[in-house]
């Protein structure tokens, strides 16, 4: 006691040796999430909660806001341009979702034969696209898809066929647009469906095949209905990401022609650059509910078929 | 053509599909690296051949001259530096605890981890950019590095590969005298270096390509990111030169997006194992 007393670091050294790994292995786990929690609540939760109250109100960005109740909310839900930013969003989930889902089995499928040569090379070449930044790769697609001087038309001119507006005309610029879409996406969703595949047990299709079942058949019976998890689980993503799309217009059409790629995400957009700050958070909010039933609904009508 | 030999060895047309397919995926990244290296008006003029006599650096020399992208290379190495050393530290040292140690609140912050994974990265959008106003932050390194700095989804995932390393391990290390911290550096980090890597090539990935936080919260010429360079490179260069025409935006266009995506296409195929495994374990994010 007396020399713990007379030598003090040893006295502050001694409880630590005595109580101290059991009492810092209870601390430690705070210390070690705290950098996280902070940054995580600073720039996370704070700013989640600070969109709710803002839906409500008419704030501009600059001085004080009033409380206006649901007028933002009802504002958007009878706005005609709000419905076409959905009605965009919609047709381009039609235009990419189906394509991909039947692409990506297709390859996957044969990407999952050991024997297929060449796989290697296929696997990283598909994933390519998805590794490039979108910008770069959107601004290649502005140059390739340009009407008068563009790679794709002179392709095409090569065999006769006349010279189309893809970026410029209302109906073409919603198929370019998924068209890049699903260039950039696809391989990613190869590579999930090959996960899915990896699971299932090779011994079925055996067992198909001495029962002589076709591949085609093999194809509807066994692998589709074996990979729906899977699938549905690309469907959720890919539906998510779609109605999110904003990088895509912002670069490669601004939102045009005649509003005809102005996503729900890039209808978003515009309320910011608006500064219409109140419209646009309740727009967030609407678009979360609207992608949140979408992933919901996929989730069950894929269940059901259980 | 019976149908298990068809198993062994795909057919013909299974090749052609895939062949077709491998040409249309390469084909849009293959013709800008090429492209940019023909004279401007022969991109336009006939962008489908490629005449190897008339190669030439004018398209690239010319960007360099016109588009800030050495600027933009700078903040993108900046904000890889700060927020990538950030997720890689601090998202595996925080999902230690979430995986390893009972402690009070756990269960609530793990559950906010998991909600935010699921919503919208947009929502947050709006309210992030008048908090980096009121911070004084718009236009700042801070604005680009420290929202998403520690990504939940890194938190989410790390923990999953952390609860996979054995307790025995731990308690092995603590017997030896190993302190809490000690026990996650020499441990648990070593052991956990796959899961790491594909963690890295997902957030350098993530951050390179990242473009839609920083148009918002920082597209000044002296902050703008190597994308927000990129995606206001058309107008720079006719605004630069007045009256330039469209090849040499063209021209000066391809040389950009190239010079952005190299680096990413090299880092690719030198850990595409790494890449493939991070993009897996990336889409749970959802």
């Amino acid at each position: 006691m007396t020399a713990a007393v007379a030598t003090a670091p040893a006295t502050r050294r001694a409880p630590r040796a005595g109580r101290g790994p059991r009492m810092r292995r209870r601390l430690a786990p705070y210390v070690f999430v705290l950098p996280f929690v902070a940054v995580f609540v600073a720039f996370s939760v704070y700013p989640l909660f600070f969109t709710a109250r803002l839906s409500f109100t008419d704030w501009r960005g600059t001085g004080a806001a009033t409380w206006v109740g649901w007028d933002n909310y009802t504002y958007l839900l009878t706005n005609p341009a709000f419905w076409s930013s959905l009605g965009n969003s919609a047709v381009l989930w039609l235009l990419i979702v189906p394509v991909q889902m039947v692409l990506g089995v297709l390859v996957a499928v044969l990407l999952n034969n050991a024997k297929l040569r060449l796989r290697g090379l296929y696997r990283v070449a598909f994933i390519v696209p998805f590794v490039t930044p979108l910008v770069a790769v959107a601004q290649i697609w502005v140059v390739l898809f340009d009407q008068r001087y563009g790679a794709v038309n002179a392709f095409l001119g090569l065999f006769g066929l006349p010279d189309t507006g893809w970026l410029t005309t209302s109906a073409w610029a919603k198929p370019t647009l998924a068209l890049l879409f699903l260039w950039k996406t696809t391989g990613f969703i190869v590579i999930i469906l090959l996960s899915g595949l990896q699971s299932i047990n090779a011994s079925i299709y055996e067992a198909a095949d001495l029962d002589g079942a076709s591949k085609t058949r093999q194809l509807w019976s066994i692998t589709v209905p074996l990979l729906r998890r899977t699938l549905g689980f690309a469907v959720v993503l890919q539906t998510l990401a779609v109605f999110q799309m904003f990088a895509e217009p912002f670069v490669v059409t601004q939102g045009g022609p005649y509003n005809s790629t102005t996503t729900a995400g890039y209808y978003l957009y515009n309320h910011i650059t608006r500064a219409d700050l109140g419209t646009g958070a309740a727009n967030s909010f609407l678009l979360v509910v609207l992608v949140m039933a979408l992933s919901l609904l996929f989730v069950r009508l894929l269940r059901a078929k259980d | 053509m019976a149908d298990t030999e068809a198993r062994t060895r795909p057919r013909i047309g299974s090749h052609l599909f895939l062949m077709l397919l491998l040409a249309a995926f390469l084909f849009p990244v293959a013709w800008a690296l090429l492209s940019a290296f023909k004279p401007a008006d022969e991109i336009i003029r006939s962008p489908l051949t490629f005449d190897p006599t008339q190669f030439t650096f004018d398209n690239y020399t010319a960007m360099f001259q016109d588009v800030p992208i050495g600027q933009g290379f700078l903040n993108t190495a900046v904000v890889l530096l700060f927020k990538g050393a950030a997720t890689m530290f601090l998202a595996p040292l925080a999902a230690f605890a979430f995986a390893k140690y009972q402690w009070i609140g756990k269960n609530l912050v793990f559950g906010a981890v998991l909600i935010t994974l699921m919503l919208p990265t947009i929502v947050l959008i709006i309210p992030l950019l008048l908090e980096m106003k009121e911070l004084g932050w718009v236009n700042t390194y801070q604005a680009l590095i420290l929202p998403g700095a520690v990504d939940a989804f890194a938190i989410f995932w790390m923990r999953q590969v952390i609860s996979a390393v054995p307790d025995e391990l731990l308690d092995a290390a603590r017997v030896d005298g190993c302190g809490e911290f000690a026990i996650f550096w020499r441990v648990v980090v070593p052991v956990i270096r796959p899961g790491l890597a594909g963690l890295g090539v997902l957030t350098v990935m993530n951050i390179y390509n990242d473009f839609v936080w920083p148009v918002v919260a920082a597209s000044t010429e002296r902050m703008a990111t190597l994308q927000v360079v990129l995606s206001t490179l058309a107008q720079n260069i006719t605004g630069n030169r007045i009256g330039a025409d469209y090849a040499t935006v063209t021209g000066e266009l391809l040389a950009a997006s190239s010079v952005a995506l190299i680096p990413l296409l090299v880092l690719f195929i030198l850990l595409q194992r790494h890449f493939i495994n991070g993009i897996l374990a990336g889409s749970v994010k959802g």
